[in-house]
């Protein structure tokens, strides 16, 4: 194996090690949004919209970054359906506190 | 401590407080989000941890909370609204609304 192979070898290495911690960091990121949000929004339909860049985008891409660090495999595949699932869960989740706010608040007002 | 570490105690030390802070205080209804972000953190916790301890068989944990944390944040929003309905003591209303069939345990 020449020079310039073990060069590009480590370069690709280099590469997808930078990807995982982007995607990690950036995952971090959309949580920490969520939490900030969900610390100064009063109102509480507009928590709910502080719960959405955490369940849609920051666990999903926590599990990009895990998928991606494990490689290619089974394994990859079953962190994406967890990253998955959470995005589903989040929004049926904010479906029903949605709902649930709705009806509390009617209640108030009778 | 790396990467992956680093990325756990980030969110355990800046989210939890402030999940648990939100789900401590205010009406039933505005704590429930709170629990909702406080599961999604968790889940994100159960995600991290593995890679930092490289114990791949720890992940089956966020799977679990992955399926039971929306679960038992419905069965909280139903808990929640149908003990209201309970106080409202109008068997109409509750019939009404279709939504307070549970007992309010």
């Amino acid at each position: 194996m020449t020079d310039s192979h073990v060069l590009w070898i480590e370069g690709r290495m280099m590469a997808g090690h930078v990807l995982v911690l982007v995607l990690l960091w950036a995952g971090v990121a959309f949580v920490l949004l969520s939490v900030v949000a969900l610390a100064r929004f009063g109102d509480t339909f507009l928590r709910l919209h502080a719960l959405a860049p955490a369940a849609c985008a920051g666990v999903p891409l926590i599990a990009a970054a895990v998928a991606a660090d494990q490689g290619a495999g089974r394994a990859a595949v079953k962190t994406l359906l967890i990253g998955l699932l959470f995005a589903a869960g989040g929004t049926v989740t904010t479906i029903a506190l949605g709902k649930a706010s709705w009806q509390a608040e009617r209640r108030e007002r009778e | 401590m790396n990467a992956w570490a680093a990325a756990a105690l980030v969110l355990l030390a800046a989210a939890m407080p402030v999940c648990l802070w939100v789900a401590a205080r205010g009406s039933a209804v505005r704590r429930l989000a709170g629990v909702c972000l406080l599961s999604t953190a968790v889940g994100a916790v159960f995600l991290v941890l593995p890679q930092a301890y490289q114990r791949s068989s720890y992940q089956d944990l966020a799977l679990m909370l992955a399926v039971l944390s929306p679960a038992g944040t419905l069965v909280f929003t139903r808990f929640v609204v149908g003990h209201s309905y309970e106080h409202d003591s109008t068997g109409a209303h509750r019939h009404g609304s279709g939504s307070g069939s549970g007992s309010g345990v």
